[in-house]
């Protein structure tokens, strides 16, 4: 995984890529107990020379590419790992790649998402092993519930949070 | 519950917690473990084989 970040950072030297976030499963491992996965998830802003939002995900593919990193499928394998390079998508993914906080694997510089901002993207996604993370990160008792509460008002996701609420944590 | 389910229980969240308050390179090292095992069982020919006799 060092190895891998290695890369994914001198993308962004390169200008490849601006600043980019762990989310996924490995970014839920920052602040849990590591679960199974298959995948890393990087959630990226692009750059260029002129600042502009470049919205295609070719130069990534070129970059890596070049450099003898297959692709398989939506994936790019480097350094091992299967790695799914994402773009925001809405303001919830800006905000949350905007507060990714940083920090470091083995001297390596990278940032992750905040654990409130896992939970709010994965109650978006609403898959069932989302709804599994969203309980881990309850259980763990790792989520400021006031900062919690302000990202999933300021994006519209108080109902799912209620209806997740009865579906899994109040009692019948 | 049993006195004994409940000391399961409360073991097994000792454990997650244990985990969890690992260094973030550690635990990434175990993530790439389980990753692994997870591949390997994947490529196992009796799973393989557990897929072919499920009905479509």
């Amino acid at each position: 995984m060092k190895a891998t970040l290695q890369v994914v950072n001198r993308m962004q030297a390169d200008g490849v890529i601006a600043k980019y976030a762990i989310g996924g499963a490995v970014g839920a491992t920052f602040y849990l107990e590591p679960s199974a996965t298959l995948d890393i998830d990087i959630f990226v802003a692009f750059g260029s020379a002129s600042g502009s939002l470049l919205l295609s995900m070719q130069p990534i593919y070129d970059y890596l590419t070049a450099r003898k990193y297959p692709v398989e499928g939506e994936y790019i394998i480097i350094e091992g790992w299967q790695v799914q390079f994402l773009p925001p998508g809405d303001a919830l993914g800006e905000e949350a790649l905007a507060q990714a906080v940083e920090t470091q694997v083995d001297s390596v510089p990278t940032w992750v998402m905040t654990a409130e901002h896992l939970v709010a993207l994965a109650l978006q996604l609403g898959r069932a092993k989302d709804f599994s993370r969203v309980l881990q990160f309850i259980e763990a008792g790792v989520l400021n519930t006031v900062k919690l509460d302000q990202i999933l008002s300021r994006h519209e996701l108080l109902a799912k949070w209620e209806q997740f609420g009865d579906r899994f944590l109040r009692k019948r | 519950m049993s006195e004994y389910m409940r000391k399961v229980l409360e073991g097994k969240r000792d454990t997650r917690r244990r985990l969890a308050a690992l260094p973030f390179s550690q635990k990434l090292i175990l993530l790439e473990k389980l990753r692994d095992r997870s591949l390997l069982i994947a490529a196992s020919s009796l799973r393989r084989q557990q897929h072919r006799r499920q009905p479509a």
